[in-house]
């Protein structure tokens, strides 16, 4: 089948959001379709957005038997076998409208721009011929906004086969972006409240310096820095592999997430506990309390009370880990399965 | 430097400006800078839905790039206060090719409006360049008859310069590059009857579909030629394709009407062998010189015979020639760096 993978982008920012569209694509190719992957440029500057959005609709697929959108507006793309994997709205002017992000007045410009982006997004929703979303969250923004249905699809991580698990050692590990919103402060907080040898590592970069800055300070206000090994630099897939092969398990603690985070999909393929927190959102999709890993109050003294207990009872771990591969089998997260919605 | 190439889309069809722009992007890339390559879709027929397609490119927005180079039609239209053209082509259907068999465009006035149309966006979009630079000789020549624009000639450079060392001929006449009726390796095959006895010929390369392999096939067969030509139909990889070059006596390349030097030509230049080519092969001509740098004949089997005949044998004229058709070639000074100077400027 001829397939056109289509979405937005901003050049030269890489992003979760290129990583689905193209691991979709591999997996496409390798199953033996012709795939073609358009990514249009698209700013946020509301000035521009029904300019934008005109443009998409002038695109002429129709040398694709079937295209895929994902990241907003490609929806608007006109095609008669049109499928989503929506992953967003434009947030703005859906739930983050009544939030600090919003950065354009509430006044009667901006609010016809919303009622008639509503309208716009509805009627493109309304032409596809299925809606899939990457979270519960997504899909239950799509019925509470557009009033269309969206089947969740979770996006599984790349050749999800290289993980594995060589050993329960003695690390909790956290690889993500070091981001304010990914809440790795707690994890240091965290640690002058343990009261075993278990060991903190945080791997990633941030956008900037100074939250990566921030958080090395605090671990050596807190007098905990030899508790936490912090590897603020890009890590590599194959040294992921390894590190989460032979962590004790794995954490992933963000503030209120759309979709349940590769980081801890990963550390599931690797068969470790995932420890997160009650306001983490989309991860909570993934990790139930006690079954496949920790579900605890955002706050240290909690956090650090799960740690000990991961390395108190290892077999614990060991248990809920091997449950996460599981758990995975269960919520459909495969590209098998994600091959067989997009192509069905 | 943010570089951003803009290049046309005809999904699920690549083709040489898409690999000109893979180029491009690796070379800005090796050059410190960073580069992507922004593909657009285009889809002409029909022709009626074309002004949307070019108001499509014309209201994408851009941000997050400090410098764009623009090779095609429409995808060129697209709006950036730091642009550069290098264009591959305009929409030659609303201008050489209007009026003929190969234009999608119609002989009306609703043809009429279109044309004017596309010709205005193209006075427009050229006007808000830094500088336009065209590939090659007749896509300057068409600017400049057409929309009365100067431009420089700019050739792409090769890729791998380095592959094409040259050696010691091996004793054959090598038709390289893809293999389809335009490119004309029939043509050489035909030849053949009427070549010396010794003269041996390798044709190597893929075919643009199996129509284009099995058409040579039964011409050897047909003339009973398997003892003197060597098919090596399909991909090869650069150093078996470069191997090739190197141990040929000369290089031959008819294509018909070529827009560019092309890259076989360059190729051979490089390795310093002499290029045959035919009097209506267009911009390979560039290149090729009667008698100096190689031979250029009328496209016709008799005629390519007797050249064939002539340069085959790796004799002093041939040698000859070869050498000063490297000369020549490296005298353009057509290479990366100087390419990348010109468009970044």
């Amino acid at each position: 089948m001829k397939i056109a993978l289509c979405s937005t982008y901003v050049p030269f920012l890489y992003g979760g959001a290129r990583n689905i569209v193209e691991w979709l694509e591999a997996s496409l190719k390798e199953a033996g379709h012709a795939v073609e992957r358009i990514y249009l440029p698209e700013t946020d500057d509301p000035e521009f957005l029904f300019q934008q959005m005109a443009a998409f609709r002038w695109i002429d697929l129709s040398a694709a038997d079937r295209i895929v959108c994902f990241r907003p507006q490609s929806h608007l793309i006109p095609h008669p076998n049109k499928i989503l994997w929506f992953i967003h709205h434009k947030r703005l002017f859906y739930d983050l409208w009544d939030s600090p992000y919003r950065g354009f007045p509430d006044d009667e410009k901006h609010r016809s721009l919303r009622e008639a982006l509503h309208r716009a997004d509805s009627a493109a929703f309304r032409e596809a011929r299925k809606i899939f979303t990457n979270s519960k969250v997504v899909s239950d923004r799509l019925m509470a906004f557009n009033g269309v249905a969206g089947e969740v699809l979770y996006p599984p991580v790349f050749q999800p086969g290289r993980f594995h698990c060589r050993k329960y050692g003695d690390e909790i590990v956290c690889i993500a972006r070091l981001e304010h919103h990914k809440r790795q402060h707690l994890l240091v907080r965290a640690m002058p409240f343990t009261k075993t040898p278990v060991r903190l590592r945080l791997c990633g970069v941030g956008s900037g310096n100074d939250y990566p800055d921030q958080l090395w300070n605090l671990a050596g206000e807190l007098g905990c820095r030899d508790q936490i090994l912090f590897e603020n630099r890009w890590i590599s897939e194959q040294e992921k592999v390894e590190i989460l092969s032979d962590c004790l398990a794995a954490a992933y603690i963000p503030i209120n997430e759309d979709s349940y985070g590769y980081p801890s999909v990963e550390a599931a393929h690797a068969r470790k506990a995932v420890l997160t927190t009650t306001d983490s959102g989309g991860v909570l999709e993934l990790v139930a309390d006690g079954i496949n890993g920790l579900v605890v109050e955002p706050d240290a003294v909690a956090l650090a009370g799960a740690m000990d207990r991961l390395y108190l009872d290892r077999q614990e771990a060991a248990r809920m880990g091997e449950r996460a591969g599981g758990r995975l089998r269960d919520l459909g997260i495969s590209w098998d399965h994600v091959l067989k919605s997009i192509l069905g | 430097m943010k570089v951003l190439i803009v290049n046309n889309m005809a999904p699920f069809i690549w083709g040489g400006a898409e690999e000109l722009a893979a180029n491009l992007e690796k070379q800005l890339v090796l050059a410190g800078h960073e580069a992507e390559v922004l593909r657009i879709p285009f889809q002409w027929n029909p022709a009626a839905k074309i002004p949307s397609q070019m108001l499509m490119a014309r209201s994408l927005k851009l941000w997050n790039v400090d410098h764009v180079i623009a090779l095609k039609f429409p995808a060129y239209l697209i709006r950036h206060p730091r642009k550069t053209m290098w264009l591959v082509h305009q929409y030659r259907q609303a201008y050489d090719l209007r009026g003929t068999e190969l234009s999608n465009i119609p002989v009306s006035a609703e043809g009429d409006a279109l044309v004017s149309l596309i010709r205005e966006a193209d006075r427009e979009a050229f006007g808000e360049c830094r500088a336009v630079y065209s590939i090659a000789p007749p896509v300057a020549g068409r600017l400049k008859k057409f929309n009365g624009l100067e431009s420089t000639v700019l050739l792409p450079p090769l890729n791998d310069p380095e592959l094409f060392g040259g050696g010691p001929p091996d004793g054959y006449i090598l038709a390289a590059g893809r293999i389809n009726s335009g490119k004309r390796q029939h043509l050489l095959v035909e030849a053949m009857r009427f070549a010396a006895e010794s003269v041996r010929l390798i044709v190597a390369g893929p075919p643009d579909s199996a129509e284009d392999g099995d058409r040579l096939k039964k011409l050897v067969e047909l003339y009973g030629l398997s003892g003197r030509v060597t098919l090596d139909l399909g991909f090869l990889s650069r150093p078996e394709y470069a191997g090739y070059i190197n141990r040929a006596d000369a290089v031959a390349y008819v294509p018909f009407d070529e827009d560019s030097l092309g890259y076989v030509t360059m190729e051979a230049a490089g390795a310093g062998k002499p290029v045959i080519t035919a009097t209506d092969s267009g911009g390979v001509l560039g290149l090729v010189k009667h008698g100096e740098t190689g031979w250029v004949c009328e496209p016709d089997a008799k005629a390519l015979g007797r050249v064939l005949s002539e340069a085959a044998g790796a004799g002093s004229k041939t040698r000859e020639f070869g050498a000063n058709a490297r000369s020549l070639w490296k005298s353009m000074d057509v290479t990366w760096p100087r390419t990348l100077e010109a468009l970044l400027r």
